[in-house]
């Protein structure tokens, strides 16, 4: 399963759009993706923005290392931000996507290798 | 800061995410006839020149920070990328574009993604102000100690004030340019922000079928003992 945490709805369908095949959930706000993984359910994948209307990308990813069992989830940053130079890996980044020069390609390769198909 | 870059600034950011979303949205096409293509293509170029120009007016703020380091750089290879970036956009345009390569001396000290935006903005300039069938022309040379990257279009000649702007070395805002329909200055204005960071004189030449803009950029001192062509 793959979360797609991203409030402008637009971009939210168009990841998702390449997302074709998978089982695929989008939320709008850290909080509703946070209550959906308290529930035990657990993606394989998140593709996460980062300025998000309420706690942002960097307060979610704080509070997923924070539990045993959400601290490895793969997480794809996607973002209009600058992360050159910048090491993620302490949140569980598996990797960042710009969002001005991003194409659907590169959502399909994340969601391959980490979701299997 | 200054309240015309803060404005600016916002400006920016309040335009590049729905540039970015436009682009999605023209890339998530799965199915586009052949008639259609083109469409496309269009929406996703002219999406990515108005976010690189956004980006650009972002700098423009972090400038004030001094956050871009000077370093050699290799003027050739930065003309090359540029012109390889813009060649569809030529060939779209049915324009030529002439490169011609005479400096010996192949450092200069810039700020690579600086460098690469002024010399972008011009030869986007020159794409949209050639008339059509003509060509514009990239022409890197020494010049008095320096190094010159001279971009030439065979179009309307630049408005007089603009003009004067450019010899002082500092267009001051984006104006918009009545003579040269469609443009708000805005490329010359990033571009004079930028040489100015880099110490480097920017102007612009009128001629009676078009104008040349040109930046001139110190050469590079601390590598000059490891200068050798690197395209031989």
């Amino acid at each position: 399963m793959i979360f797609i945490i991203e409030d402008d709805k637009v971009m939210a369908e168009c990841i998702m759009r390449a997302c074709l095949g998978y089982d695929v959930r989008v939320f709008s706000n850290a909080i509703e993706a946070m209550g959906e993984i308290s529930n035990n359910i657990i993606p394989e994948l998140i593709f996460l923005d980062i300025m998000l209307d309420g706690p942002d990308g960097f307060t979610f990813l704080n509070e997923l290392v924070s539990y045993t069992d959400t601290a490895n989830i793969p997480i794809v940053i996607v973002s209009s931000l600058d992360f050159d130079n910048v090491d993620l890996s302490i949140y569980g980044v598996v990797g960042v996507l710009n969002k001005d020069t991003m194409v659907p390609e590169d959502i399909k390769r994340y969601a391959k290798e980490y979701c299997g198909k | 800061m200054d309240v015309e870059v803060d404005g600016i600034l916002v400006a920016a950011h309040e335009l590049k995410a729905p540039l970015a979303v436009l682009r999605q949205l023209a890339l998530s096409f799965d199915e586009m006839n052949d008639t259609n293509e083109h469409i496309r293509s269009e929406m996703v170029s002219v999406s990515e020149r108005a976010i690189k120009q956004v980006n650009d007016l972002i700098k423009v703020r972090r400038l004030e920070d001094g956050l871009f380091e000077m370093e050699p750089v290799a003027v050739r290879a930065v003309c090359d990328a540029v012109t390889r970036e813009l060649n569809y956009l030529f060939k779209g345009e049915r324009k030529g574009l002439f490169v011609r390569y005479s400096n010996r001396v192949k450092l200069v000290t810039a700020n690579r993604d600086l460098l690469y935006s002024v010399v972008y903005n011009f030869l986007l300039n020159a794409i949209h102000y050639s008339s059509a069938e003509t060509r514009a022309e990239l022409v890197v040379k020494d010049y008095h100690g320096m190094v010159q990257v001279k971009i030439r279009d065979y179009g309307p000649a630049l408005p007089i004030d603009v003009w004067r702007e450019m010899k002082r070395g500092f267009v001051r805002k984006p104006t918009s340019i009545a003579m040269r329909p469609g443009s708000s200055g805005l490329g010359l204005f990033i571009a004079s922000r930028f040489s100015r960071y880099m110490h480097a004189e920017v102007g612009a030449v009128r001629h009676r079928d078009g104008t040349s803009f040109y930046i001139n950029l110190p050469i590079s001192k601390q590598m000059s003992m490891f200068d050798y062509d690197f395209y031989n």
